[in-house]
């Protein structure tokens, strides 16, 4: 049947296609598809960028993405490296993480050939109308908690920049301060004073 | 390294002596042993506790001797737990109960250690297709504590499938699964077994032969090693650090859309399940007959259909689909239902989405017929032919706008002179951190935030997943919905290791437990 070929024939380019991709999260929203194809580019070919628009999840999660290298290796490389050493885009010190891409990454994939889908409508005479029911009530339960784990999880990052960047500032402070000291010559002069050497690194 | 400390009251008895050794001829080699009420042979798998650390080392006794001065030590052969070499294996995942046994020339392999330090036994099972290795069947495969079948090379460092003739000195043949029963009978009143042991005896002298020379080394090594394993740098600190970032949370979510993904295969096979008689009917999902149509037009991007259609009423968010459906299956779902045509876009899956319901958007033709779809699904149920319940609401999706708040980027706010000429012309380039900036530091920081969100997004899909499969029990359904153990279908999607999550599945949960109760 001419159908089932053609379908057969997508259906293993899609694969192929999948086994190229990288998906990567973690991004900030302001990296925008060049940045990703410069950063990208540092290992290999980079064919598209598709960002994974987020439609139903609260406002502040991370954007991600998927990127389609040249070929299967590229893909790996870039995943290898990306898990081994933490890799900045568009700002410090959040590295994104980056995994193999996977089918349902994809809307727009083909169907998967041979596979057949049957649905009924069930009764409310029917025993297992109960079940059904519950099983609704319990995916919506499931996913009140993802939500609930999300924002925890917002919660928590929120936190951990806070203190780090307060920790960064105080940092900067401390070494803008020892600078000034050196650079207008108080520091040169205590010294003399002292009988001591300025050690100018 | 653990001390020998002074066997206070904890029973031991020597079992079946070998030989003698050593250059005195007053060392004495054993075949097996009573430790604490357990009983231990050469080549079983042990346990052993190094001091601090909550998880044990796993090995097999390779020699067991006595000392002249009646200190008592093993030469243990390791076994590697895929934590310890998760850099070796990169982007795979193997089961957690998979281990590797060492090979090859180089330290790390084997330890010589006090027998004290032995901590309790081990089944470790030795699933290896090799012609030497004697199958274990299918139940001990799963009684297991542990199965290997693969080895580490820790001269090269590297993972090897095929195992060599000798390891470690020993012939393979002695370090895979036992000949007959595992549990080695060392009373030789036992008649069943008393072929086997002259067997193995007659082998074991040969090897005792073998290894004679070498003996008279390691037992000259009478100093408690100061590391319990020395290991080449295998793991340097930035791995160390990585070795648990590799673990990700997709092995779970993998597992269940396999799971998954065969339902519906299963139900083929049983279309006569449904002999109860009810009103309901069975209907083969097929192509809508106006599929091709659509394809006239190419229509708005879908952002723009989304928000004219948000603001008509006609949209509406699908749940509870099987995360492996495409688009275009959704809209046939529908067209058969409702006798509706639509358009659906399936959510693509994220890292953050759960593996057990996809999710997809629903433009509908007019409003009233999406309100009449939302309230019939909730009044009727609409299965899948999998036990999946349908429902529906009106969506409201949020458009992802600016978004100003990104955790994680910090900005250090210069002089204000400088700040117009600076910042227009700062740009961050995208690049690796180096682990002596400070920068990497905080990098670490993240690092360590994003493994425990993963770990507690993991857990939480264990317990969704447990209690789904608790309803699905419940369902009269049960033939079409239960574990699909017998059923192994060979697609491109499944790896090896999945299939052996399949089976172990309960096992899993069960030994997770209990791994966790003697931390």
């Amino acid at each position: 049947m001419d159908s089932t070929s053609t379908a057969e024939t997508d259906y293993a380019v899609f694969l192929e296609k999948v086994k190229r991709t990288v998906y990567i999260d973690n991004l900030s929203p302001q990296v925008t598809e060049s940045v990703v194809r410069t950063a990208l580019g540092q290992f290999g070919t980079v064919k598209n960028v598709q960002f994974i628009p987020n439609y139903t999840g609260p406002k502040n999660i991370p954007c991600c993405a998927l990127v389609e290298m040249e070929c299967p290796r590229q893909a790996k490389a870039v995943v290898l490296e990306i898990t081994q050493f933490p890799f900045m885009m568009s700002g410090m010190p959040r590295p994104v993480r980056a995994f193999r891409a996977e089918e349902e990454m994809f809307d727009d994939r083909p169907i998967k050939p041979g596979r057949r889908i049957q649905c009924r409508w069930v009764d409310r005479k029917d025993p297992d109308f109960e079940v059904a029911s519950k099983i609704k009530r319990l995916v919506r339960k499931h996913a009140a908690e993802d939500l609930f784990l999300l924002q925890q999880q917002l919660a928590q990052e929120e936190k951990l920049a806070k203190q780090q960047d307060e920790t960064l500032k105080a940092n900067y402070k401390k070494f803008s301060i020892i600078d000034n000291v050196v650079s207008d010559g108080t520091a040169p002069g205590l010294a003399k004073l002292y009988n001591m050497k300025v050690f100018d690194a | 390294m653990v001390e020998a400390k002074t066997v206070e009251n904890i029973e031991f008895k020597w079992g079946k002596q070998r030989g003698v050794g050593g250059k005195k001829k007053d060392v004495k080699f054993y075949e097996s042993f009573s430790y604490d009420g357990v009983e231990y042979a050469l080549y079983d798998s042990v346990y052993m506790y190094k001091e601090g650390e909550t998880e044990p080392y796993i090995g097999k006794l390779i020699k067991i001797w006595e000392n002249a001065d009646m200190t008592k030590k093993v030469k243990v052969l390791w076994f590697f737990c895929p934590r310890e070499i998760s850099y070796y294996l990169g982007d795979e995942k193997p089961p957690e109960n998979e281990l590797f046994l060492a090979s090859g020339e180089g330290v790390g392999s084997t330890n010589v250690n006090p027998l004290e330090a032995i901590a309790g036994k081990c089944n470790v099972v030795c699933s290896s297709k090799d012609s030497r290795n004697p199958q274990s069947s299918d139940e001990e495969l799963q009684e297991a504590d542990f199965v290997f079948y693969r080895t580490f090379d820790v001269g090269n460092c590297r993972i090897l499938d095929k195992i060599d003739d000798q390891i470690a000195g020993i012939e393979v043949k002695f370090l895979l699964n036992r000949v007959g029963n595992q549990k080695f009978q060392w009373t030789e009143s036992y008649l069943g077994e008393k072929v086997l042991i002259e067997e193995k005896v007659k082998g074991l002298q040969k090897v005792c032969h073998d290894s004679n020379g070498s003996n008279s080394k390691s037992v000259a090594q009478t100093t408690p090693a100061s590391e319990d394993k020395s290991k080449p740098n295998i793991t340097k600190d930035p791995h160390e650090n990585y070795s648990g970032l590799s673990k990700r949370p997709k092995p779970d979510e993998g597992l269940t859309r396999l799971a998954n993904g065969k339902f519906p295969e299963a139900s083929l096979r049983q279309p006569s399940r449904e002999g109860f008689k009810t009103n309901c009917q069975i209907q083969e999902v097929t192509r809508r007959p106006e599929a091709d149509r659509s394809k006239w037009f190419k229509g708005l991007p879908w952002e723009e259909r989304m928000q004219t259609a948000h603001e008509q009423g006609t949209l509406v968010l699908l749940q509870n689909l099987d995360p492996s459906y495409t688009s275009a299956e959704v809209e046939d779902i529908i067209w058969h239902a409702f006798k509706q045509s639509c358009t659906v876009k399936m959510i693509q899956r994220t890292a953050l989405a759960s593996p057990h319901s996809g999710q997809a958007f629903v433009i509908f033709q007019k409003r009233e017929v999406a309100e009449m779809a939302v309230a019939k699904l909730d009044e009727g149920c609409l299965m899948l032919s999998n036990g999946r319940p349908l429902f529906g609401s009106i969506a409201a999706p949020c458009f992802p706008g600016k978004q100003s708040t990104f955790f994680g980027h910090l900005v250090i706010t210069k002089l204000r002179i400088h700040r117009q000429r600076v910042m227009k012309e700062a740009v961050s380039t995208s690049h690796c951190s180096q682990p002596n900036t400070l920068e990497y530091e905080m990098a670490m920081d993240w690092c360590l935030l994003q493994e425990r969100s993963d770990i507690a997004l993991r857990k939480l899909r264990q317990q969704q997943r447990q209690e789904m499969r608790k309803l699905w029990a419940t369902s009269v359904c049960v033939g079409i919905v239960s574990l699909p153990t017998s059923i192994v279908i060979a697609s491109s999607l499944i790896q090896r290791d999945a299939q052996l999550h399949v089976h172990k599945h309960n096992r899993r949960n069960v030994y997770a437990e209990s791994r966790s109760s003697t931390d």
